[in-house]
């Protein structure tokens, strides 16, 4: 299986996933900690993460899926939704709540 | 080393701002970029706009790029 359907599959697999580096309970990196917090604050209790510190192909693979050069990246339902900073937009906004709702 | 004034350069050579302004410490950076382009794109868009004006350097040289993208109306709001 190819990256790029490995990384569908995923997201497509799994109602919420985040790409990041680290884990939820050891993030590297300032912005995938944020990811997790503001999924954690929203009470996200399914939440798939990958880290692409430990799969290189992924990490690579990631930012050519969503045409998006950075990471973290949210997908809800399989879509893209954005990185830290449209997380925090989204959070604060109450658009991020709305998508989560149903899930 | 990355200076804020090139990121800014590369992403006004990319889009047509009307405002731009990048900070940052070699390492971390911060972008408010201000263009009518933006008008009736989610940020998500808009955001792959700027990503597109900094073209391989994202990949590259620039690691940590914080950045809010307005419309001018948003802008003066």
């Amino acid at each position: 299986m190819s990256v790029q359907d490995r990384i569908k599959e995923t997201v497509t697999s799994n109602p919420v996933v985040l790409y990041m580096k680290g884990t939820p309970q050891f993030p590297q990196c300032g912005f995938s900690s944020t990811a997790v917090q503001i999924l954690k604050h929203l009470g996200v209790q399914n939440l798939h993460t990958v880290n692409v510190l430990e799969d290189a192909e992924i990490r690579q693979g990631i930012k050519e899926y969503a045409n998006w050069p950075t990471i973290p990246q949210l997908y809800i339902r399989g879509e893209f939704i954005g990185g830290c900073d449209i997380m925090k937009e989204m959070f604060q906004s109450g658009e991020l709540k709305k998508e989560l709702e149903g899930l | 080393m990355v200076t804020p004034e090139s990121i800014q350069a590369s992403i006004t050579a990319g889009i047509d701002c009307t405002h731009c302004t990048v900070v940052g410490d070699g390492h971390h950076f911060e972008a408010l970029v201000v263009a009518q382009a933006f008008e009736g794109l989610r940020s998500v868009r808009r955001h792959q706009l700027v990503y597109a004006a900094l073209g391989d350097r994202m990949r590259e040289e620039i690691h940590a790029l914080s950045m809010k993208t307005l419309t001018p109306d948003e802008w003066k709001a």
